[in-house]
Protein backbone atom coordinates (compact mmCIF):
# COMPACT_ATOMS: atom_id res chain seq x y z
CA UNK A 1 0.00 0.00 0.00
CA UNK A 2 1.54 3.36 -0.95
CA UNK A 3 2.16 6.13 1.84
CA UNK A 4 -1.24 7.56 2.46
CA UNK A 5 -0.20 11.48 1.36
CA UNK A 6 0.62 9.71 -2.02
CA UNK A 7 -3.00 8.01 -2.23
CA UNK A 8 -5.03 10.47 -0.22
CA UNK A 9 -5.60 12.75 -3.23
CA UNK A 10 -6.07 9.82 -5.64
CA UNK A 11 -8.75 8.47 -3.36
CA UNK A 12 -10.61 11.71 -2.67
CA UNK A 13 -10.59 12.74 -6.51
CA UNK A 14 -12.17 9.52 -7.74
CA UNK A 15 -14.23 9.47 -4.92
CA UNK A 16 -15.90 12.88 -5.46
CA UNK A 17 -15.20 12.37 -9.26
CA UNK A 18 -17.29 9.54 -9.25
CA UNK A 19 -19.65 10.99 -6.80
CA UNK A 20 -20.83 13.80 -9.28
CA UNK A 21 -20.83 11.24 -12.28
CA UNK A 22 -22.99 8.35 -10.17
CA UNK A 23 -25.61 11.10 -9.32
CA UNK A 24 -26.39 12.01 -12.47
CA UNK A 25 -26.03 8.53 -13.86
CA UNK A 26 -28.64 7.40 -10.78
CA UNK A 27 -31.04 10.28 -12.09
CA UNK A 28 -31.70 8.90 -15.13
CA UNK A 29 -31.79 4.90 -14.16
CA UNK A 30 -34.57 6.45 -11.29
CA UNK A 31 -36.70 7.88 -14.09
CA UNK A 32 -36.62 4.90 -15.90
CA UNK A 33 -37.00 2.50 -12.73
CA UNK A 34 -40.21 5.61 -12.21
CA UNK A 35 -41.96 5.03 -15.86
CA UNK A 36 -41.11 1.64 -16.53
CA UNK A 37 -40.91 -0.31 -13.19
CA UNK A 38 -36.93 -1.89 -11.79
CA UNK A 39 -36.36 -4.67 -14.21
CA UNK A 40 -35.25 -2.40 -17.19
CA UNK A 41 -33.47 -0.48 -15.09
CA UNK A 42 -31.51 -3.00 -13.57
CA UNK A 43 -30.57 -4.71 -16.74
CA UNK A 44 -30.07 -1.49 -18.53
CA UNK A 45 -27.32 -0.66 -15.31
CA UNK A 46 -26.63 -4.46 -15.45
CA UNK A 47 -25.36 -3.80 -19.00
CA UNK A 48 -23.67 -0.50 -18.44
CA UNK A 49 -21.72 -2.01 -15.82
CA UNK A 50 -20.93 -5.29 -18.10
CA UNK A 51 -19.28 -3.28 -21.10
CA UNK A 52 -17.68 -0.92 -18.64
CA UNK A 53 -15.96 -3.76 -17.22
CA UNK A 54 -15.01 -5.10 -20.56
CA UNK A 55 -13.25 -1.93 -21.42
CA UNK A 56 -11.70 -2.14 -17.69
CA UNK A 57 -10.36 -6.05 -18.82
CA UNK A 58 -9.67 -4.46 -21.97
CA UNK A 59 -7.17 -1.52 -21.32
CA UNK A 60 -5.85 -3.17 -18.05
CA UNK A 61 -3.09 -5.11 -19.72
CA UNK A 62 -2.77 -2.73 -22.72
CA UNK A 63 -1.83 0.17 -20.07
CA UNK A 64 1.13 -2.61 -18.13
CA UNK A 65 2.66 -2.29 -21.75
CA UNK A 66 3.12 1.34 -22.25
CA UNK A 67 7.03 2.24 -21.06
CA UNK A 68 5.89 4.91 -17.62
CA UNK A 69 7.08 8.43 -18.99
CA UNK A 70 4.63 8.06 -22.03
CA UNK A 71 2.07 7.06 -19.76
CA UNK A 72 2.22 9.83 -17.44
CA UNK A 73 2.30 12.40 -20.00
CA UNK A 74 -0.50 10.84 -22.26
CA UNK A 75 -2.71 10.69 -18.65
CA UNK A 76 -1.62 13.98 -17.72
CA UNK A 77 -2.46 15.70 -21.20
CA UNK A 78 -5.74 14.55 -20.57
CA UNK A 79 -6.29 14.84 -17.24
CA UNK A 80 -5.07 18.69 -17.62
CA UNK A 81 -7.62 19.14 -20.16
CA UNK A 82 -10.65 17.23 -18.45
CA UNK A 83 -9.61 18.74 -15.03
CA UNK A 84 -9.80 22.40 -16.60
CA UNK A 85 -12.44 21.71 -18.90
CA UNK A 86 -14.65 20.87 -15.25
CA UNK A 87 -13.38 23.62 -13.67
CA UNK A 88 -13.84 26.28 -16.59
CA UNK A 89 -17.52 25.31 -15.97
CA UNK A 90 -17.85 25.07 -12.48
CA UNK A 91 -16.37 28.33 -12.30
CA UNK A 92 -18.71 29.98 -15.33
CA UNK A 93 -21.67 27.44 -13.21
CA UNK A 94 -20.71 29.60 -9.87
CA UNK A 95 -20.25 33.31 -11.54
CA UNK A 96 -23.87 32.46 -13.39
CA UNK A 97 -22.95 32.33 -16.73
CA UNK A 98 -24.07 29.00 -17.30
CA UNK A 99 -27.14 27.09 -15.68
CA UNK A 100 -26.25 24.79 -12.81
CA UNK A 101 -27.11 21.13 -13.16
CA UNK A 102 -30.59 20.61 -11.83
CA UNK A 103 -31.18 16.75 -10.90
CA UNK A 104 -34.92 17.45 -10.88
CA UNK A 105 -35.33 19.06 -14.11
CA UNK A 106 -33.14 16.30 -16.23
CA UNK A 107 -35.65 13.69 -14.56
CA UNK A 108 -38.40 15.63 -15.46
CA UNK A 109 -36.88 15.75 -19.20
CA UNK A 110 -36.11 12.42 -18.95
CA UNK A 111 -39.44 10.65 -17.51
CA UNK A 112 -41.39 13.01 -20.08
CA UNK A 113 -39.05 11.85 -23.03
CA UNK A 114 -39.78 8.13 -21.97
CA UNK A 115 -43.58 9.15 -21.14
CA UNK A 116 -43.48 10.28 -25.12
CA UNK A 117 -43.41 6.83 -26.42
CA UNK A 118 -46.29 5.17 -24.32
CA UNK A 119 -48.11 4.53 -27.45
CA UNK A 120 -45.82 1.59 -28.37
CA UNK A 121 -45.77 -1.49 -27.09
CA UNK A 122 -45.24 -2.64 -23.53
CA UNK A 123 -41.94 -4.71 -24.45
CA UNK A 124 -40.57 -1.77 -26.69
CA UNK A 125 -40.86 0.05 -23.96
CA UNK A 126 -38.85 -1.74 -21.69
CA UNK A 127 -36.20 -2.28 -24.51
CA UNK A 128 -36.10 1.49 -24.98
CA UNK A 129 -36.48 2.22 -20.62
CA UNK A 130 -33.37 -0.56 -20.42
CA UNK A 131 -30.66 1.12 -23.11
CA UNK A 132 -31.69 4.48 -21.58
CA UNK A 133 -30.53 3.14 -18.33
CA UNK A 134 -27.53 1.37 -20.09
CA UNK A 135 -26.76 4.33 -22.23
CA UNK A 136 -26.82 6.41 -18.66
CA UNK A 137 -24.70 4.10 -16.64
CA UNK A 138 -22.17 3.48 -19.72
CA UNK A 139 -21.63 7.39 -19.92
CA UNK A 140 -21.08 8.57 -16.94
CA UNK A 141 -19.00 5.33 -16.06
CA UNK A 142 -16.91 6.37 -18.78
CA UNK A 143 -15.81 9.22 -17.31
CA UNK A 144 -15.50 7.35 -13.33
CA UNK A 145 -12.99 4.71 -15.22
CA UNK A 146 -10.95 7.39 -17.04
CA UNK A 147 -10.51 9.27 -13.67
CA UNK A 148 -9.54 5.62 -11.57
CA UNK A 149 -7.27 5.27 -14.54
CA UNK A 150 -5.67 8.21 -14.51
CA UNK A 151 -5.53 9.05 -11.19
CA UNK A 152 -4.12 5.72 -10.11
CA UNK A 153 -1.72 4.40 -13.12
CA UNK A 154 1.35 4.77 -13.18
CA UNK A 155 1.87 5.05 -9.33
CA UNK A 156 0.20 1.71 -8.27
CA UNK A 157 -2.96 3.38 -7.00
CA UNK A 158 -5.61 1.74 -8.83
CA UNK A 159 -7.03 -0.26 -6.40
CA UNK A 160 -7.19 2.38 -4.09
CA UNK A 161 -8.71 4.86 -6.85
CA UNK A 162 -11.07 2.06 -7.67
CA UNK A 163 -11.65 1.72 -4.08
CA UNK A 164 -12.62 5.47 -3.97
CA UNK A 165 -15.04 5.33 -7.07
CA UNK A 166 -16.60 2.05 -5.85
CA UNK A 167 -17.41 4.36 -2.18
CA UNK A 168 -18.93 6.69 -4.59
CA UNK A 169 -21.45 4.07 -6.18
CA UNK A 170 -22.23 2.91 -2.31
CA UNK A 171 -23.08 6.10 -0.94
CA UNK A 172 -24.83 7.07 -3.87
CA UNK A 173 -27.13 3.53 -4.16
CA UNK A 174 -27.37 3.84 -0.16
CA UNK A 175 -28.84 7.55 -0.27
CA UNK A 176 -30.38 6.42 -3.59
CA UNK A 177 -32.55 3.95 -2.22
CA UNK A 178 -33.35 5.72 1.33
CA UNK A 179 -34.56 9.12 -0.63
CA UNK A 180 -36.26 7.19 -3.17
CA UNK A 181 -35.88 10.71 -5.82
CA UNK A 182 -32.97 12.52 -7.13
CA UNK A 183 -30.54 13.43 -5.30
CA UNK A 184 -30.31 17.12 -6.07
CA UNK A 185 -29.41 18.13 -2.91
CA UNK A 186 -25.59 17.73 -3.76
CA UNK A 187 -23.31 20.34 -4.13
CA UNK A 188 -22.72 19.23 -7.09
CA UNK A 189 -21.14 22.50 -8.98
CA UNK A 190 -18.97 22.53 -5.85
CA UNK A 191 -17.74 19.37 -6.05
CA UNK A 192 -17.33 19.53 -9.99
CA UNK A 193 -14.99 22.52 -8.89
CA UNK A 194 -12.84 20.49 -6.36
CA UNK A 195 -12.37 17.73 -8.16
CA UNK A 196 -11.33 20.17 -11.40
CA UNK A 197 -8.72 21.69 -9.51
CA UNK A 198 -7.09 18.17 -8.25
CA UNK A 199 -7.51 16.94 -11.82
CA UNK A 200 -5.64 19.97 -13.20
CA UNK A 201 -2.97 19.98 -10.71
CA UNK A 202 -2.55 16.01 -10.90
CA UNK A 203 -2.62 17.19 -15.06
CA UNK A 204 0.03 19.42 -14.42
CA UNK A 205 2.18 17.68 -12.32
CA UNK A 206 2.37 14.01 -14.72
CA UNK A 207 2.62 16.28 -17.69
CA UNK A 208 5.71 18.01 -16.19
CA UNK A 209 6.85 14.34 -15.12
CA UNK A 210 6.24 12.90 -18.65
CA UNK A 211 8.28 15.97 -19.97
CA UNK A 212 11.12 14.54 -17.85
CA UNK A 213 10.83 17.96 -15.14
CA UNK A 214 11.18 17.01 -11.60
CA UNK A 215 8.95 18.97 -9.59
CA UNK A 216 10.49 20.25 -6.10
CA UNK A 217 9.40 18.55 -2.66
CA UNK A 218 7.48 15.51 -5.04
CA UNK A 219 3.88 14.57 -4.40
CA UNK A 220 3.88 17.70 -2.22
CA UNK A 221 3.75 19.85 -4.93
CA UNK A 222 0.21 18.92 -6.27
CA UNK A 223 -0.97 20.65 -2.59
CA UNK A 224 0.84 23.90 -3.99
CA UNK A 225 -0.63 23.15 -7.40
CA UNK A 226 -3.95 22.99 -6.10
CA UNK A 227 -4.26 25.89 -4.60
CA UNK A 228 -2.80 27.76 -7.15
CA UNK A 229 -5.80 25.89 -9.68
CA UNK A 230 -8.25 26.91 -6.62
CA UNK A 231 -6.95 30.43 -6.94
CA UNK A 232 -7.50 30.64 -10.47
CA UNK A 233 -10.53 29.08 -10.65
CA UNK A 234 -12.22 31.47 -8.40
CA UNK A 235 -10.22 34.72 -9.91
CA UNK A 236 -12.10 33.90 -12.96
CA UNK A 237 -15.50 33.22 -11.42
CA UNK A 238 -15.11 36.80 -10.09
CA UNK A 239 -13.91 38.31 -13.50
CA UNK A 240 -16.61 36.25 -15.21
CA UNK A 241 -19.59 37.73 -12.92
CA UNK A 242 -18.09 41.48 -13.14
CA UNK A 243 -17.99 41.04 -17.26
CA UNK A 244 -21.35 39.47 -17.64
CA UNK A 245 -22.92 42.64 -15.15
CA UNK A 246 -20.58 45.23 -17.32
CA UNK A 247 -21.79 43.52 -20.28
CA UNK A 248 -25.71 43.55 -19.35
CA UNK B 1 -25.16 3.36 -34.04
CA UNK B 2 -26.69 6.17 -33.03
CA UNK B 3 -25.74 5.03 -29.31
CA UNK B 4 -21.98 4.75 -30.55
CA UNK B 5 -22.00 8.05 -32.20
CA UNK B 6 -23.66 9.58 -28.49
CA UNK B 7 -20.54 7.49 -27.07
CA UNK B 8 -17.83 9.03 -29.51
CA UNK B 9 -19.24 12.42 -28.99
CA UNK B 10 -19.40 11.97 -25.12
CA UNK B 11 -15.55 10.89 -25.21
CA UNK B 12 -14.41 13.77 -26.99
CA UNK B 13 -16.20 16.21 -24.84
CA UNK B 14 -14.69 15.11 -22.11
CA UNK B 15 -11.64 16.05 -23.49
CA UNK B 16 -12.46 19.10 -25.42
CA UNK B 17 -14.44 21.09 -22.88
CA UNK B 18 -13.99 24.36 -25.38
CA UNK B 19 -11.95 23.96 -28.94
CA UNK B 20 -10.26 27.18 -28.00
CA UNK B 21 -8.71 26.19 -24.49
CA UNK B 22 -8.14 22.43 -25.73
CA UNK B 23 -5.94 23.74 -28.69
CA UNK B 24 -4.42 26.66 -26.32
CA UNK B 25 -3.58 24.06 -23.95
CA UNK B 26 -2.05 21.71 -26.31
CA UNK B 27 -0.04 24.79 -27.70
CA UNK B 28 1.09 25.22 -24.56
CA UNK B 29 2.34 22.13 -23.61
CA UNK B 30 3.96 21.66 -27.10
CA UNK B 31 6.27 24.99 -26.50
CA UNK B 32 7.16 23.40 -23.14
CA UNK B 33 8.24 20.23 -24.93
CA UNK B 34 10.29 21.90 -27.19
CA UNK B 35 12.34 24.51 -23.93
CA UNK B 36 13.31 21.20 -22.76
CA UNK B 37 14.22 19.11 -25.35
CA UNK B 38 15.32 21.93 -28.90
CA UNK B 39 16.46 24.75 -26.67
CA UNK B 40 17.93 23.69 -23.45
CA UNK B 41 15.53 25.55 -20.69
CA UNK B 42 16.14 24.36 -17.59
CA UNK B 43 13.88 21.43 -16.87
CA UNK B 44 12.45 23.28 -13.78
CA UNK B 45 11.51 26.59 -15.31
CA UNK B 46 10.03 24.91 -18.02
CA UNK B 47 7.38 23.28 -15.57
CA UNK B 48 7.07 26.65 -14.02
CA UNK B 49 6.04 28.49 -17.40
CA UNK B 50 3.78 25.16 -18.17
CA UNK B 51 1.91 25.73 -14.72
CA UNK B 52 1.00 29.75 -14.51
CA UNK B 53 0.92 29.36 -18.69
CA UNK B 54 -2.26 26.75 -17.28
CA UNK B 55 -3.09 29.10 -14.93
CA UNK B 56 -3.32 31.88 -17.29
CA UNK B 57 -5.25 29.66 -19.90
CA UNK B 58 -7.82 28.98 -17.78
CA UNK B 59 -8.72 32.77 -16.40
CA UNK B 60 -8.90 33.78 -20.20
CA UNK B 61 -10.84 30.83 -21.11
CA UNK B 62 -13.84 31.80 -18.52
CA UNK B 63 -13.58 35.61 -19.44
CA UNK B 64 -13.52 34.76 -22.77
CA UNK B 65 -16.81 32.49 -21.93
CA UNK B 66 -18.28 35.59 -20.18
CA UNK B 67 -18.22 38.07 -23.11
CA UNK B 68 -21.21 38.40 -25.15
CA UNK B 69 -20.88 37.08 -28.95
CA UNK B 70 -19.85 39.52 -31.13
CA UNK B 71 -21.26 39.37 -35.07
Amino acid sequence: MPPWSTAAPAISAAFFASLVEVVEAFTIVLAVATLRGWRPAALGTAGGLGVLAGIVLLLGPVLDRIPIISLQLAIGILLLLFGMGWLRKASLRAAGIIPLHDEDAIFAAETAELGDNECRPSKSLNWIAGITALKAVLIEGLEVVFIVIAVGAGRGLLVPAGLGALAACALVLTAGVLVHRPLSRVPENSLKFGVGVMLSAFGVFWTGEGLGIAWPAQDLALVLFALLFLGAGLIGSIFARKLSVEFA
Amino acid sequence: MTMLKELAAELIGMFVAEKWLTMAVLLLIAVTGSLVDFIGVDRLVAGVFLLFGSLLLLVASICHAARPPTH
